[in-house]
């Protein structure tokens, strides 16, 4: 069994903090967390997480700018996205799954269940195999 | 404002002389700078919407394909952005109302329409369509502002109330306590006002469950005790006798409970006591809040759920109410299918009740009874009671008969015990959201390739996304349903399922051979292991095909993992430059060597491997 990386990207010292301790409670979980879409692109092209935690208003390159760049990059095209933001009007959520995230968690979380609620949405043999 | 603003009308009118009579209008106006299209169905006005850029829509609800408040809904869905005034006949200003709650602007009389009231209301609807945009974004970004705060707060002290961190000694674990539940209060403070923000725009979302009423009642009685204690006000619970369960939003419910306690608690005498009571009948449940106070006026009554409406302003501000509270007891209550009602208590003082469906009642309705036996089976994932049974009334017409999913977890319950020819998802569903459920589904060997169809009452942002995705989605349709349509879609599914396109990976890099086999399916070429990877872990493949090289400098590390997301084994057909040493490999299907055989001996073999599998999809092959 190895790790699965998560990779969290929020331009909030505190909340990456917040989001570090919470994933570690799944102990599957091996987390590193960018501050900026553009460290995002890089680490994600050469860590090769399983999957990434995107917040969606950050300065400069904002979340779903950061998902059109991954996807962008073969490296990095096909690595799952998933919303973690305070923006979870209906209509907000329709726009994010329209950009090719595969879901949205929404701010503030439970911080005891957001491990499980991360792992729900990676497919059940994660970790089994993970690289 | 000026013209400047409005540069593309639609008008969507089946009358040739009414829209030669706008028309004209527009014209004296001197306005030829506006491009207006004149279409005579609501199916034409939604194509022209999707594909042209409008700014303001004029409609007449009398159309051959939509009638009334429906064609004002799918006119405010199909551009929910664009302003929208609704031109009524005969002075039915009642439907002249309902258009304004459901999205309009304005509306304009026929018969009474002359120009300088169309280009006032025309100017107008775009102002304030304007400002309701400005008003969303400021609210959406406020409490946006507030919540990034708070998700730090709320997260540290849950992290340590959950003792993630390591036991707390209990005084602190007290005090934190304090923090914790306040933190998760002012959360919901800020949900609540973004909330009477959105119900008032009638954008609230509900989501259903089952509600155990009596633990639900304990919990905002004991939210409201120090308040109540405040007043010197009791509060006492008359249990039902049996368990009282209904299908609501578990969180609307206790605002409800929570404002018509602190309303009854507010207007209650000193030392008075508050009774709540629930009563469980055979097809809702009832629950009473009775005080002892001065009772409703007589003049207030018809007021009393009007927004800011308040007896006597000055008692109110005494007690410090907002006079917003039982108006929106009553809008929740509404939208969770119940009644709100008062009267005067026998004694003196007020009883307010509410009314509600039960569980059991609703539950019962899921499973569909009535239908013709041997009709096709359909799993409906939909939370609001009143569409689902709609839209089950109309398909039966149509022969089909339709169970209900209330929720993400119900549908996967229901999908896993009956075999469903078809279903269709709400995007909003209580316990996540549609798109997760159909990830869900199409992991369930069953349902790989049974016709999903999105009903969405959403805007249609995101559509051709969702049907471009692997989720393999044969339609998305908007609310309200365009029957004809669904049914068509429903009629050819086992054509669909024929008609997939098998998955193949491709792990080599000869160009030649991704154009061979991107003949007979969706090829996905990748030209490491470590792409071929990841590309399992995101995507299911029917069979794999790789290049002898590739795979002996893998093997063993890359066969075994060459299974799908449900753990099948995905057959592989080995593509070499010289020998067949890997073809003893139980898991290797066929072997090819490069040397001597073409590539169209490959695609057959492919081809033929596709079909044997296909044909038995889902199992084992090693």
């Amino acid at each position: 069994m190895t790790s699965i990386r998560i990779l969290l990207v929020d331009d909030e010292p505190d909340i990456r903090e917040v989001v570090d301790v919470s994933l570690g409670l799944d102990r599957d979980f091996s987390t590193r967390a960018c501050a900026t879409g553009a460290d995002a692109l890089v680490t994600a092209a050469e860590w090769s997480p399983a999957l990434i935690l995107l917040d969606v208003m950050m300065p400069l390159m904002d979340g779903p700018a950061t998902l059109a760049n991954l996807r962008k990059n073969p490296r990095t095209a096909h690595i799952p996205v998933l919303f973690l933001t305070a923006r979870t009007q209906s209509e907000e959520i329709t726009q994010y799954i329209s950009l090719g995230a595969l879901g949205v968690l929404s701010k503030p979380f439970d911080p005891m269940t957001l491990a499980a609620s991360v792992r729900s949405y990676l497919p059940p043999s994660a970790g089994d195999h993970a690289s | 404002m000026s013209w400047r603003l409005i540069k593309a009308i639609l008008l969507v009118e089946d009358s040739p002389g009414d829209a030669r009579l706008i028309s004209e209008m527009l014209d004296e106006q001197g306005s030829r700078s506006i491009e207006l299209t004149n279409v005579d169905c609501m199916s034409a006005a939604e194509k022209h919407l999707a594909e042209r850029a409008v700014d303001i829509i004029l409609l007449d609800p009398g159309l051959p394909d939509a009638q009334g408040l429906g064609a004002i809904r799918r006119a405010h869905a199909a551009a929910p952005r664009i302003p929208l005034v609704v031109i009524t006949g005969l002075d039915d200003e009642s439907l002249a109302e309902q258009a304004l709650q459901e999205g309009a602007q304005d509306y304009l009389i026929k018969g009474q329409i002359e120009q300088r009231a169309l280009l006032r209301a025309l100017r107008y609807a775009t102002e304030r369509k304007r400002l309701e945009r400005l008003k969303d974004e400021f609210v959406s970004t406020v409490s946006h502002e507030l919540r990034t705060p708070l998700t730090s707060i709320s997260g540290s002290l849950g992290l340590l109330m959950g003792n993630a961190i390591g036991n707390l000694p209990g005084p602190m674990a007290r005090l934190l306590a304090i923090a914790h539940t306040n933190s998760q209060r002012l959360v919901r403070l800020v949900d609540d006002i973004l909330d009477i923000e959105k119900m008032e725009a009638g954008r609230v979302v509900f989501n259903f469950s089952r509600v155990e009423v009596q633990p639900l009642v304990e919990q905002a009685i004991e939210a409201n005790r120090g308040f109540a204690e405040g007043y010197g006000v009791r509060v006492r619970l008359e249990a039902a006798r049996a368990a009282a369960e209904v299908r609501a939003d578990p969180d609307r419910l206790l605002q409800v409970v929570t404002n018509l306690l602190s309303n009854a608690i507010k207007f209650s005498p000193t030392d008075g006591e508050v009774a709540v009571a629930i009563e469980k009948g055979p097809d809702a449940v009832r629950l009473t809040v009775r005080d002892h106070g001065p009772g409703i006026p007589v003049d207030f009554k018809p007021l009393i759920f009007e927004k800011f409406a308040q007896a006597d302003a000055g008692v109110a501000r005494q007690k410090g109410g907002t006079g917003l509270g039982l108006s929106i007891v009553k809008q929740i209550v509404e939208r969770l299918g119940g009644e709100v009602g008062f009267a005067d208590a026998p004694g003196g003082g007020a009883i307010f009740h509410v009314q509600l469906p039960c569980w059991d009642h609703v539950a019962g309705l899921a499973t569909d009874r009535e239908a013709k036996p041997g009709a096709a089976r359909l799993l409906l994932c939909e939370d609001d009671l009143d569409t689902a049974l709609t839209l089950r009334e109309q398909l039966r017409q149509a022969g089909f008969a339709t169970d209900f999913a209330y929720s993400v977890g119900d549908a996967l319950t229901r999908a896993a015990a009956t075999q469903y020819h078809a279903i269709l998802v709400d995007i909003h569903l209580p316990d996540g959201d549609g798109v997760s459920l159909i990830v869900r589904l199409r992991q369930m060997p069953q349902y790989r390739d049974t016709p999903i169809v999105v009903v969405s009452g959403d805007t249609s942002r995101g559509r051709d996304d969702l049907r471009a995705s692997k989720l393999d989605i044969i339609d998305w349709l908007n609310k309200p349903v365009d029957l004809d349509r669904l049914v068509r879609l429903l009629a050819k599914p086992v054509a669909h399922e024929a008609s997939r396109r098998p998955r193949i990976l491709h792990v080599d890099e000869d160009n030649a051979v991704a154009r061979a086999l991107g003949e007979i399916g969706d090829v996905v070429t990748v030209s490491s292991i470590e792409e071929a990877q990841c590309a399992l872990k995101v995507g299911d493949f029917d069979l794999a095909v790789l290049d002898v090289a590739i795979a002996k400098a893998a093997s063993p590390d890359l066969l075994p993992e060459l299974r799908d997301s449900k753990g099948n084994v995905i057959p592989v057909v080995v593509f070499s430059a010289d020998g067949l040493d890997l073809a003893s490999d139980a898991r290797v299907q066929a072997a090819q060597a490069k040397s001597h055989t073409s590539i169209d001996s490959l695609v057959a073999t492919v081809r033929d491997r596709l079909a044997s599998r296909l044909a038995s999809v889902p199992r084992e092959i090693a």
